[in-house]
């Protein structure tokens, strides 16, 4: 937000980074103590309101979190799977209730019953051994899921050795980066974080805008609940996340790469950090890569609970320490970035996509998928499927293949399915048939594609329970910078409430003013998304829904 | 010629603009209202009232964009105030009226309100949403004396979080929490007087709410007029937009169409004031008999001291007689008293406050380019590198510069250089931070400019070009002794070389410097090599370069152009140059005296001698502001008629035989001229006080008295006059001055300068010339019995002697002088934080309140003057400048011990 903290933030740059000193300040306690803070905004020339502000933003940081040693995931997939009730319970057993938090979705979607215990998440079963869980906190704890590819084998391609898998890359290193540049400009190849912005034109921004220092982040906070893709590819393959934020950085003449990723995912950082580590051992990373003159450094950063830093300008503030609230573009992040400095962010699936394109060519990625939405497309399905999990699909698939042919349809009713996060289109059973897994059909049908996570709505699960619940995420995710989304979001979950608790009925052309003022007015994607979902919950289950409105 | 459509019809587009901008140079501010934009902000787009549809083509599909933050593009269609439009407008107005006190009524800001007006303009009848959470139970903060905080009314522009950053630079106001349930914290959620809130009041000002508001109500519309007028305070020259009704002045905020200011004022400008009808305000002359002082008329008091005068005339000849006058007046009340002084008492004994802080500025720019001021503007920080601020703290003394100064060194990819004992506020966020020894001003200087030279970066071409000396010069500079200099600078000779490489090597570099430089006995000669650094490296004549002395007083710069120098007529025309004496003879119809007048230590010099026998002061504290207090009380005590023109009876009041009661800027109309060479209206908003005169006035009437025809005191009258002498006043009249002001010189059509020396300096060539570095006599003499080394600063919320701001609520912000101390220093003589400290000095002692502080390194200590009770100057030495006979108020040696008797009682609390 503000370009002076940025600079001062940049004096200690990422080694020392404010962000990373705060959430070692909350690690005893869960919150940083107030003459911590203090100290810490002296030494930063910052205000003492800089660093109380910026403390108070996230959930593992705020005063509140203090004392909390244990976390129930609350994402929609384990909301509308209805297990989270029993694991509060049991939680409870062991845990007063001052020590129980939240943590919105941990990537469990696949199996719901999903907590956090001592920097692990635990989901499925595993509730049943909490006992054994407290008494014995070694190993890291993973589950398993279905991974297939109903095509070549490209994001889930297994890996080999970091000899033969970068190989690519020391070849890359030998060319001029400019031909590296076409070759992804002509695989056409979209952001996968949502938006779908074109990737080489992203790169082709940040190359051209002059200066020594630059930065590629790799937006690793897949805050979307239900979709656990970002996830997959971070503790399965985290090299081709790195393999991606080298050739990004070799393309922009970048020598910084960082790598944000969710607290709610504490595995992700050790997996992706131990391949830092082994990248370092390689001589891949750090200084003049295999004497080619590219200097390269990847940091990760741990985030620490707030939805909003998946928006591209918040998580440029909050790895600066500042609060993460949304900037105005221009300038974009390619001009004025981290520390104020050229920025490409690029989603971690989007990353992972560039080893194919450097080893064989744009063409080859450009030839799957569709004329505008080209190559595969990892899609994440929950516990509603009977065969939940991560699968790489082709662009243009038929939505009915992956839901009864890949997923194999769903194990109890279901009718409808939030597709692409919180702020993704609600697509009713009635029009699996209609869709294709791409950007185009999606948005023709009045849907988002995002991040083509699925998570399902179980026939009892009341629509306007739905509404209301992401009326809650939205309220309680809004960085509170623009009006429409700080008072719609909270006015509208209000509202619903409402509705749903008495016999209060919420006026149409009140409820339909505040989706347009939320959709038109707002600054970023979160609060003009979030319209989307609900205005498709009003079209198609108008009749459930009519008791609630005039 | 760019165009874009408003409404589908076509207008011009200025690059780089907004959409907002665009709509509004064409279409008026009113069709798209905002509230989170403010003028002196970076773009926001927060409150989003501002969107707009745009199309590419002529009724072609349109996406609704906040129109203050995107830019406008050729051929774009743009549909500011259309239905939709309109309706969303009216929605978000709807969302913020949810959480909104609806108590217009009572409101102070009802009629001033920006949201208020927005509803207005919106349309809004009614609020359709049930009632929900709100902060409508926000409780006031009344803590502060002059900030209050009342959060309940707060909608969340982040307006004050950003002007307390983006312009004070201050970051005292964040917002914390998230989305709905974000508020404004000062600090880690303090009060605003527990906060480190500086009392700009910036937030105040530019909040379009009472959310933060101050004790004045500065946004009321209970004024019935608004002045604009000039800062009587620091060398800065802020303008003020002055509001009073019925002759009381009400409030004071900052324009933003001000070239100086841009809307931004300190704690002292915007909110001390009302030291102007505090009770203590003198409303009488006074006389002196049997050491009471009566009241009297003017008349007799007049009657008086023309008697006494004219006795000391005939008895012991004019130069019995001596002047101060003083830089708080106006221009033309200087260049009264100074033509008093000349053309009635017939002497050159005529000084002011400029010779106890920046005489050495004059005297060593005018040695080295020919003129006594500012090359350049503040505002060329825009267009700098790289700055080099050389003993001074802006950011307490001159704060709206020193505001601009660090916002330039928080900036990444600028040098910023501080060279300065004390850990200043500027010196944290420096890129180089020198912190010598006080008095090793010109060895530091020095070897500056020696790896200045050994690096090979020195401006060949402008040294051939427009310099002289420079061979003898340079020769000199690579002899020096490095090891020396480092040694008895106490500054690492690698420091030094990196930041003489940053300041030589920057594309434009820009120099400030306060009185750490110019109160030494070295003062004039580090003037001079801040002055030969700017040639060195060719810094000077053009945009964001240059040698900008910080003036202290509003119109320090002002009385030396009047001719308040003992030296030197109005336009700095030297009084011993015949063909000048003729021309002021003719000027003023009487001969004028041609031999060199005493400077201000002269004059008490003289006084303990017998030779003076008349002092006239106005608007000065010689007893507590001048060094070795005891020294010029004994010189007071020793003349026969002592007349002080004061606001109130200060420590020298006390001294005077007669004391005239003068008029304070609030009260009378003028021009000061501030630390750039801008010259600009002062305007007066009330009549003076009940038995107060505008000080011109009195001086006019005084010089009535003793028989010379001047005309009664006007602005405009004495400008005209002012005009026809000072060379470079020769374009300006009282119409042309304008909201802004002009630099001088100013040439007759009127055009002005803001950049002096761009093609030659007024004395030719610039001149270089080396001085050595010599350690101060009080060292010499003192040091080793006296081993601490005292300098003197400032506060921010106070002013010089403190007569005016003690007497407002800056006086509950800081009630008293203190001592900077190291913490090993106090550790060693068993000091605590808030004991009281013994200061001796071979003058004499006082006690002060000691503040454990790693501001100043060990062996020195630091502290102000602010305070009658302390009298800091009975310690202070009687060591000068070698040239120009400032004081040196920077190196004082003393020893140190925790106070005895009630002064130990007294600490800690």
């Amino acid at each position: 937000m503000s370009n002076n903290l940025s600079d001062l933030s940049s004096r200690k740059g990422l080694d020392d980074s404010l962000f990373s000193r705060l959430g070692k300040l909350a690690q005893p306690t869960g919150t940083p103590g107030i003459d911590d803070l203090e100290k810490l905004a002296d030494e930063f020339l910052v205000g003492k309101a800089n660093t109380y502000g910026t403390t108070t933003f996230y959930d593992f940081l705020k005063p509140g979190n203090k004392g909390k040693k244990v976390y129930a995931c609350n994402g929609t997939a384990c909301t509308c799977s209805g297990t989270q009730d029993k694991v509060i319970q049991e939680l409870k057993e062991h845990f007063t209730e001052d020590e129980i938090g939240h943590m919105t979705c941990l990537g469990r979607c696949h199996e719901n019953s999903a907590f956090q215990y001592e920097g692990k998440n635990y989901s499925g079963t595993r509730i049943a051994d909490l006992q054994e869980i407290i008494e014995n906190k070694n190993g890291l704890n993973r589950d398993t899921y279905v991974i297939h590819s109903n095509g070549e084998e490209i994001l889930t391609k297994p890996f080999t050795t970091i000899d033969s898998y970068y190989a690519p890359f020391r070849e890359a290193l030998k060319k001029d980066s400019s031909l590296l540049l076409e070759e992804i400009k002509k695989s056409a190849l979209r952001g996968r974080g949502g938006a779908g912005f074109p990737t080489g034109l992203k790169l082709e921004y940040c190359r051209h805008t002059e200066n020594e220092t630059k930065f590629i982040i790799c937006n690793a906070d897949e805050g979307d609940p239900g979709a656990y893709s970002d996830r997959y590819l971070m503790e399965q393959r985290p090299h081709s996340i790195l393999f991606g934020m080298l050739i990004s950085g070799y393309i922009t003449h970048a020598n910084y790469g960082v790598i944000y990723i969710r607290a709610e995912y504490p595995e992700a950082v050790l997996i992706v950090q131990k391949a830092i580590d082994e990248l370092h051992a390689e001589g891949m990373l750090g200084n003049n890569t295999n004497g080619s003159g590219f200097n390269f450094d990847i940091k990760v950063i741990e985030a620490k609970g707030s939805y909003l830093c998946g928006e591209e300008t918040a998580l440029i503030h909050s790895i600066e320490g500042q609060r993460p609230e949304v900037r105005v573009r221009p300038p974009y992040p390619a001009q004025q970035g981290l520390f104020n400095k050229p920025t490409v962010v690029i989603n971690v699936e989007t990353l992972s996509a560039l080893h194919h394109i450097t080893e064989h060519g744009g063409k080859s990625w450009k030839a799957i998928g569709t004329d505008l939405s080209s190559g595969t497309k990892l899609v994440s399905l929950d516990s509603f499927f009977n065969n939940p999990g991560i699968y790489e699909v082709e662009m243009g698939i038929h939505l009915s293949v992956i839901v009864n042919d890949l997923g194999g349809g769903f194990s109890t009713g279901v009718k409808a399915m939030q597709i692409g996060g919180p702020l993704g289109g609600l697509v009713p059973v009635s029009k699996i048939d209609d869709l294709t897994m791409d950007f185009e059909s999606f948005s023709q049908h009045g849907f988002v594609l995002g991040h083509a996570s699925i998570i399902c709505i179980p026939e009892d699960f009341p629509m306007m329970k739905f509404i209301e619940h992401l009326f809650d995420f939205a309220a309680c995710e809004s960085c509170g910078k623009c009006f429409p989304c700080r008072l719609g979001t909270k006015r509208g979950h209000e509202l619903s409430v409402k509705a749903l608790s008495s016999e209060y009925k919420i006026n149409k052309d009140l409820f339909n003013d505040l989706l347009d003022t939320l959709e038109k007015g707002s600054l970023c994607a979160h609060g003009g998304g979030i319209p989307i979902p609900v205005r498709n919950a009003l079209e198609y289950f108008e009749s459930e829904l009519k008791p609630y409105f005039t | 010629m760019k165009l874009a459509y408003i409404n589908n019809q076509p207008f011009e587009i200025d690059a780089g603009e907004t959409i907002l901008s665009f709509v509004r140079r064409h279409k008026g501010k009113n069709l798209v209202p905002t509230l989170c934009d403010s003028p002196d902000l970076e773009p926001f787009g927060s409150c989003r009232i501002c969107s707009v549809e745009v199309a590419s083509e002529e009724n072609g599909t349109v996406s609704t964009l906040a129109s203050c933050h995107t830019p406008v593009n050729e051929d774009q269609y743009i549909y500011p105030n259309s239905e939709s439009i309109k309706k969303l407008r009216k929605n978000i107005m709807e969302l913020v009226l949810t959480d909104h006190p609806l108590s217009c009524l009572t409101c102070e800001v009802n009629g001033n309100c920006e949201l208020q007006t927005v509803a207005a303009q919106v349309g809004i009848r009614e609020v359709r949403y049930p009632e929900g959470e709100n902060h409508l139970d926000k409780k006031k903060d009344l803590s502060h004396p002059y900030m209050i905080s009342d959060l309940s009314g707060c909608i969340h522009c982040f307006r004050c979080v950003r002007v307390c950053d983006e312009v004070q630079g201050q970051f005292v106001l964040s917002m914390a929490g998230r989305g709905f349930d974000t508020y404004i914290v000062k600090g880690n959620d303090q009060s605003f007087l527990d906060s480190d809130c500086v009392s700009c009041g910036a937030c105040s000002q530019t909040c379009p709410t009472a959310a933060i508001s101050d004790v004045f109500q500065s946004k009321a519309i209970n004024a019935s007029k608004k002045t604009r007028t000039i800062c009587t305070y620091c060398g800065v020259g802020c303008n003020l937009e002055v509001s009073s009704s019925n002759g009381e002045i009400l409030s004071i905020q900052a324009p933003y169409d001000a070239e100086v200011n841009q809307g931004h004022a300190c704690v002292k400008g915007r909110f001390a004031f009302t030291f102007y009808n505090h009770s203590d305000r003198l409303n009488s002359p006074l006389i002196k008999r049997n050491g009471e002082f009566e009241k009297v008329s003017w008349e007799e008091a007049y009657d008086f001291i023309a008697a006494r005068l004219s006795a000391s005339i005939t008895e012991f000849g004019p130069d019995s007689i001596a002047g101060i006058s003083s830089s708080r007046c106006t221009n033309e009340e200087n260049y009264l008293m100074q033509k008093f002084i000349r053309t009635v008492i017939g002497t050159n004994n005529i000084d002011g406050c400029a010779r106890v802080c920046h005489s050495p500025t004059a005297l060593g720019m005018q040695q080295t380019f020919g003129t006594g001021a500012a090359t350049n503007s503040i505002n060329d920080l825009e267009d700098t590198n790289c700055i080099l601020v050389i003993g001074a703290n802006p950011t307490a003394a001159h704060p709206v510069t020193g505001a601009k100064l660090k916002q330039f060194a928080m900036k990444s990819g600028n040098a910023s250089i501080v060279i300065d004992p004390r850990r200043t506020e500027l010196a944290k966020y420096a890129t180089y931070h020198l912190a010598l020894r006080p008095g090793t001003n010109v060895a530091v200087l020095n070897m500056m400019m020696y790896y200045i030279i050994s690096e090979g970066l020195i401006d060949k071409a402008f040294i051939e070009k427009r310099t002289e000396g420079f061979e003898t010069f340079m020769s000199e500079i690579v002899n020096m002794d490095m090891d020396t200099m480092e040694e008895v600078s106490g500054v690492d000779r690698h420091l030094v070389r990196e930041a003489a490489i940053a300041y030589a090597s920057a594309p434009n570099a820009m120099s400030f410097h306060g009185l750490g430089v110019t109160e030494h006995s070295q003062g004039t000669f580090t003037v001079i090599q801040i002055a030969d650094l700017a040639l060195l490296t060719g810094n000077i004549g053009r945009r964001g370069v240059g040698v900008n002395p910080l003036r202290g007083q509003n119109n320090v710069q002002g009385s030396a152009d009047m001719g308040v120098q003992p030296h030197q007529g109005a336009g700095y025309l030297d009084i011993t140059d015949d063909e000048v004496s003729m021309k002021f003879n003719e000027f003023y119809g009487v001969e004028v005296p041609k031999g060199i007048g005493y400077k201000i230590p002269e004059m008490f010099g003289a006084a303990l001698e017998g030779k003076l026998k008349a002092l006239w002061i106005i608007g000065e504290d010689v007893v507590q502001t001048d060094p070795n207090s005891q020294k010029v009380i004994k010189a007071l005590e020793a003349i026969d008629l002592v007349v002080v023109q004061e606001l109130f009876i200060t420590e020298t009041a006390k001294y005077a035989d007669v004391v005239l009661p003068g008029a304070s800027f609030l009260e009378k109309s003028g021009t000061f001229t501030n630390g750039e060479r801008r010259v600009q209206a002062v305007h007066q908003v009330v009549n003076p006080i009940d038995g107060a005169k505008a000080d011109g006035q009195i001086i006019v009437e005084m010089m009535n008295k003793m028989g010379y025809d001047q005309p009664d005191y006007t602005a405009e009258g004495v400008l005209r006059e002012i005009s026809q002498i000072v060379p470079f006043f020769g374009g300006i009249t009282w119409d042309n001055l304008g909201k802004n002001g002009k630099q001088w010189p100013v040439a007759k059509d009127g055009t002005d300068t803001q950049i002096l020396h761009q093609t030659e300096f007024p004395r030719g060539k610039g001149y270089f010339e080396f001085h050595s570095w010599q350690e101060s006599e009080e060292i010499v003499s003192h040091g080793e019995a006296y081993p601490y080394i005292l300098t003197t600063n400032r506060e921010l919320e106070h002013y010089n002697c403190g007569a005016m701001t003690r007497r407002t609520s800056n006086e509950l912000l800081l009630p008293g002088d203190y001592l900077m101390i190291h913490p090993e220093d106090a550790e060693e003589n068993l000091i605590r934080d808030g004991d009281y400290v013994c200061l001796e000095s071979p003058r004499g002692k006082v006690d002060i309140k000691a503040q454990v502080t790693d501001q100043v390194n060990k062996g020195i200590l630091s502290t102000t003057f602010h305070f009658p009770e302390i009298m800091v100057n009975n310690i202070t030495s009687d060591v000068h400048d070698s040239e120009a006979m400032c004081p040196e108020y920077k190196v004082v040696a003393v020893r140190i011990r925790k106070s005895k008797g009630k002064f130990k009682q007294m600490g800690q609390r």
